[in-house]
């Protein structure tokens, strides 16, 4: 979730009035925006809503609050839509064909005005970062370059270029590279790069003379590209995979420059093929659909009964035209909005509009029958035989190290389910068995007066090739004693103890096992010698403790609780 | 006086009850109740640390002991009453057929034969055989005798019960050390001799007035209550506030009977559980929570995949076309939908469950409605593991299905959480955002030691949710963070010790309410 960092002056110049302390806080709510704490006079605010980024810049936060708290709404005249386009000018960018199969669309706008003072120019690039990281799926959807109008010429030339012919200064650099070099050099086309390398060409940005804009989504060029205070001529441009949210990010833009003082003035995109707006799309342009429900679904959701009028008041508090015919209610999206998919999503301003506080919670009514499942009932059962055979039961986590679940274990670990992408090593694998925990904490209780008697029901996961996942995850008890007599008969008795007051009829058949002793393992049988195999018990072998560094010797038993309840599971 | 009697051992009080103005000396109190040296020692020990008794003063002692040579001369006589008693009888012999006839050593003939012949018993006479001479033995052979006897008899000679006479022929024949040759072992001792304190005469009071005799039963046995002995007899009175010894017992985890005491609430307010695999397709875990594919949650650096196997073999139908088509174009939900082409084949990507709604989602598919279901699910998360971050922990989660559940029926339901399972004082509602639901809750609550913080959150499935799993009603859906409440409950402050493999961290630690 976005966190961004306002001016206070800033903020409040736009909201229109002062709101401070538990008020500013409870305000916030209204943007599902938390106060995130202040340094000097910067605030912190993190918000919530993810399709929501008009809210993530001071203007934008701004704006909702101020529509919230009855400061009347900014009017934005730069908008073209389907029925009318605004008169663009000059003010144009041609598409290379070339781009339909790398990065297809392209929307701009001009700026004009009073020099962009420092508060402003943080603003943008700060704008520029959440949209497109947070919202732009981190340029690979949408990125945004900033330019110096005055120094360039329209129309602007949106290419599919030759990554080793084509080169220029990237930002921050002294010397030329080819594209290619940049994507490979450049501290931005290490990160971003990736999004264009596979391509044979890339999407670059031009003049009308053939002067170098950008080489998107990665960087801008070194002058061009390179915005100072003071500047009063300003070129927007976003590039993108889907046309919707790149014209959402551009309105954005240019509400946010709209209201800091800035005149728009409208760029026609010119497409060689088709797009679902046309081949011809001026920006800042309104596609928005209005969306239609109906006061009876609001009121079955909300538990109210307002009436078409009170629902539509309370919902344009949130910035959106609302208009009411009969029982209906239309949903004009705010120009910098595009979070209605469904009816229901009116619904949601009708209530923060109306204030969640005025909401009487209500008790639900429904009779159910409140009940654990047979798992839990079952391993609640085994825990208190274990917890009066003198065991102290423990919970441990499910990820762990390859060197604890398998090389320590002296186990080949084939079956063990190991992460692709893992944080680190220490959290690489899933278990497969509780005993490696077990004896984790051996490792880590020397100190702890013996005897220990130790247990665990928990979930393990193993390689299952019958099941659709491949993985079968599974009810496990894992029991330990270390002692200084803690041997095969101990545990013995112990299972014994179990498996009698579980009714479980059950044979140990000798077996060998690279964790137990050799002579000193054997597999739980259920149902007679050629029955269902349940789990393993024994004494743990010197050279698997010795792996632990345990220097006290240690028998234990890993039972399956799925198989034992289905063949013998009556609780 | 306020004196706890329970402190005496049996020794002290039968020490003390056996004293009055006299001396106290190990002497006297091993012979009055056959105490052994090392009872009494112990007793006056403990007595003396207690100020029941003091020291008055040490005496030096000197004590012989007679040694195993020492009852072997008694016994069969000494090398002088054997030589005289040979010579009465066979008559006068040379020194080395005595040797012979007595077997003895030339040296202790010579001896024997030097002293009794000073002594003016026996001679030599002129063939150089020695003969009796005189009435009989000599006194200091008698002296001998009656040491020899005495010593017998006591085992340990005092020095100051002998007569000059008497320690004048003992400590002629005894040595300090290498004894063992010798008929006695001399040595010195230090005698500690004790007088009862005032303290100790009001203890003793005390003790009378209440009976004590110090003769009262240890521990019953079987075997007293076989012979029925105990009968008549007094107990001794244990001392209550003595330290226990530690025993180590079989217990729960504080943090599982936390978990279970969650799940009992929520049983007993009617919800009913579910539970599912570690494992889960992208499907399940975002898919059908109508998570875009190309949300920003689900990229590499937010969940674990698999390495092995990598894809589930299949996803259930009809659910995996109705979900891509609600992602596509709305489907049937009234809904435009996100608008791009569903991918079959990732949406089968496996993945370690991130959140527990995964399995609200899947229940959907079975539900009853009304219906309401919980779940406590261990989870994993693309995260540093920190105090305040875990790799893998517990969320609870939940839905409500029902004709009439509406906005403030979820609101309802939080507030019963808010006060049944986390013991809030007040509760606060503000408007939050869920990829799922719509409209979304939070609820932030006041705790009487925690103050104000985020309980959970919740809100109404989208219907682009629970239509393509074919449910036509409203559900509600929560989620409760407990991890806070689970560590003030423990007294902890580090999410990490919730899973602790520490033995002795676990068996020291309770639940705190």
């Amino acid at each position: 979730m976005p966190k961004i960092e306002v001016y206070e002056d800033a903020l409040y110049k736009y909201i229109g009035k002062r709101v401070e302390g538990d008020d500013f806080v409870k305000l916030l709510t209204a943007a599902k925006a938390e106060f995130d704490g202040r340094e000097d006079d910067i605030l912190k605010i993190e918000l919530n809503d993810t399709n929501r980024p008009d809210l993530w810049s001071t203007a934008g936060i701004a704006r909702q609050l101020r529509v919230y708290t009855g400061g009347g709404k900014n009017e934005y005249s730069f908008f073209s839509t389907a029925e009318k386009v605004l008169d663009s000018g000059e003010r144009s960018i041609t598409v290379d064909h070339a781009l339909k199969d790398i990065r297809p669309y392209i929307a701009g706008f001009a700026v004009r005005g009073g020099g962009i003072d420092e508060a402003s120019l943080k603003d943008i690039i700060q704008t520029q970062e959440k949209l497109c990281w947070n919202y732009g799926q981190k340029r690979k959807a949408i990125a945004m370059g900033v330019y110096r109008s005055d120094l360039f010429e329209f129309p602007v030339r949106y290419i599919a270029a030759d990554p080793d012919k084509e080169a220029f200064t990237p930002l921050g650099f002294e010397k030329k590279l080819t594209l290619r070099e940049i994507v490979k050099e450049h501290p931005k086309g290490l990160e971003f790069g990736n999004i264009i390398s596979g391509f044979h060409k890339y999407p670059y940005i031009t003049d009308a003379e053939g002067k170098t804009l950008s080489l998107p989504p990665v960087i801008n060029s070194n002058d061009i590209g390179a915005v100072i205070e003071g500047d009063r001529e300003l070129f927007v441009e976003m590039t993108g995979t889907d046309i919707y949210s790149l014209l959402i990010a551009t309105a954005i833009v240019a509400c946010d420059l709209s209201d800091a003082g800035y005149e728009i003035l409208p760029v026609k995109t010119i497409y060689p093929y088709d797009t679902p707006l046309g081949r011809e799309v001026t920006a800042p342009f309104y596609f928005q659909q209005p969306v239609t429900a109906d006061i009876s679904y609001v009121n079955k959701l909300l538990g109210e009964d307002f009436t078409p009028d009170e629902a539509a008041q309370y919902g344009r508090k949130l910035g959106c035209r609302i208009e009411v015919s009969g029982s209906r209610l239309t949903l004009y999206p705010a120009v910098y909005r595009n979070d209605f998919l469904h009816p229901v999503d009116i619904i949601e301003d009708i209530m923060i509009g109306k204030g969640l506080p005025n909401f009487e919670p209500v008790m639900p009514d429904d009779f159910t029958m409140g009940k654990l499942t047979p798992e839990t009932l079952y391993s609640r059962r085994i825990k208190n035989i274990m917890v009066g055979l003198g065991f102290q039961e423990m919970v441990y986590n499910y990820l762990g190290s390859g060197k604890d679940y398998i090389e320590k274990m002296n186990i080949k670990g084939s079956e063990v389910i190991r992460i692709a992408n893992p944080m680190s090593e220490s959290y690489e694998y899933l278990r497969a068995s509780i005993l490696p925990s077990l004896l984790n904490s051996e490792a880590v209780s020397g100190n702890a007066v013996y005897p220990h008697r130790i247990f665990e029901t928990g979930k393990t996961g193993i390689r299952d090739n019958d099941d659709n996942y491949g993985v079968a995850t599974i009810n496990s008890l894992g029991f330990l004693s270390a002692d200084r007599d803690a041997g095969f008969n101990l545990v013995s008795s112990q299972l014994s103890a179990v498996m009698f007051y579980i009714s479980a009829d059950y044979i140990l058949k000798e077996a060998e096992d690279p964790r137990f002793i050799s002579g000193r393992c054997a597999k739980v049988v259920l149902g007679g010698s050629s029955g269902k195999e349940i789990g393993i018990m024994g004494e743990i072998s010197p050279q698997v403790l010795e792996n632990w560094s345990i220097q006290m010797p240690c028998a234990g038993c890993e039972l399956n609780l799925d198989l034992i309840m289905k063949h013998c599971g009556k609780l | 006086m306020n004196y706890d009697i329970k402190t005496l051992h049996p020794l002290e009080i039968r020490v003390l009850l056996n004293t009055g103005e006299e001396d106290i000396t190990s002497d006297a109190i091993m012979e009055k109740l056959s105490f052994k040296l090392g009872q009494c020692n112990q007793a006056f020990s403990w007595l003396a640390a207690k100020g029941l008794i003091e020291e008055k003063e040490r005496k030096q002692r000197v004590v012989y002991e007679i040694t195993d040579t020492g009852r072997d001369l008694q016994k069969n006589g000494t090398p002088a009453e054997r030589i005289f008693a040979l010579i009465s009888e066979k008559g006068p012999m040379r020194l080395p057929e005595i040797n012979e006839a007595l077997s003895l050593e030339n040296k202790d003939t010579g001896t024997a034969f030097g002293q009794m012949s000073k002594d003016g018993v026996m001679a030599l006479d002129e063939e150089k055989r020695a003969c009796i001479k005189g009435s009989g033995i000599s006194q200091s052979m008698k002296w001998a005798r009656a040491v020899l006897d005495k010593g017998i008899k006591e085992g340990e000679l005092e020095e100051s019960a002998l007569s000059p006479d008497e320690i004048k022929t003992i400590s002629g024949i005894s040595k300090k050390r290498g004894a063992g040759s010798s008929p006695f072992r001399v040595s010195g001792r230090e005698d500690i001799v004790y007088r009862i304190t005032a303290s100790g005469k009001e203890v003793k009071k005390l003790l009378i007035d209440q009976g004590v005799t110090g003769e009262e039963i240890g521990s019953l046995t079987p075997e007293m209550l076989a012979d029925g002995s105990w009968k008549n007899k007094t107990f001794r009175g244990y001392n209550v506030n003595t330290p226990p010894s530690r025993v180590l017992l079989g217990r729960h985890s504080p943090y599982a009977q936390f978990l279970d005491g969650v799940k009992d609430k929520l049983v007993s307010l009617g919800f009913e559980e579910f539970d599912g695999p570690l494992v889960e397709s992208e499907f399940w875990n975002c898919d059908a929570l109508f998570m875009p594919q190309f949300h920003s949650a689900r990229d590499i650096h937010d969940v674990y995949h698999l390495a092995e196997p990598t894809s589930a073999k299949a996803i259930e139908q009809p659910y995996l076309d109705q979900v891509a088509s609600a992602h596509k174009d709305g489907w049937k939900t009234g809904s435009r939908g996100w608008g791009y082409d569903f991918d079959k084949e990732f949406t089968k990507r496996l993945i370690l469950r991130s959140q527990g709604t995964v399995i609200s989602a899947k229940t959907l598919t079975k539900a009853k409605i009304p219906g309401k279901y919980f779940g406590i699910l261990r989870c994993f998360r693309y995260d540093k593991v920190d105090a305040t971050h875990l790799s893998d922990f517990y969320q609870t989660e939940g839905i409500v299905l029902g004709e009439d559940v509406t906005l403030k029926t979820l609101l309802g339901l939080l507030k019963m959480f808010a006060e049944e399972v986390a013991g809030a004082t007040e509760v606060m509602y503000v408007p939050g955002y869920f990829p799922f639901t719509e409209p979304s809750v939070e609820v932030h609550i006041k705790h009487p030691v925690l103050g104000w913080f985020e309980l959970g959150g919740a809100g109404i499935f989208r219907p682009e949710v629970t239509e393509p799993l074919g449910i036509h009603v409203p559900v509600l859906a929560w989620g409760l963070g407990i991890d806070r409440m689970a560590l003030m409950s423990l007294g902890l402050n580090d999410l990490r010790e919730l899973f602790t493999s520490d033995i002795e961290h676990l068996r020291l630690r309770r639940r705190s309410s």
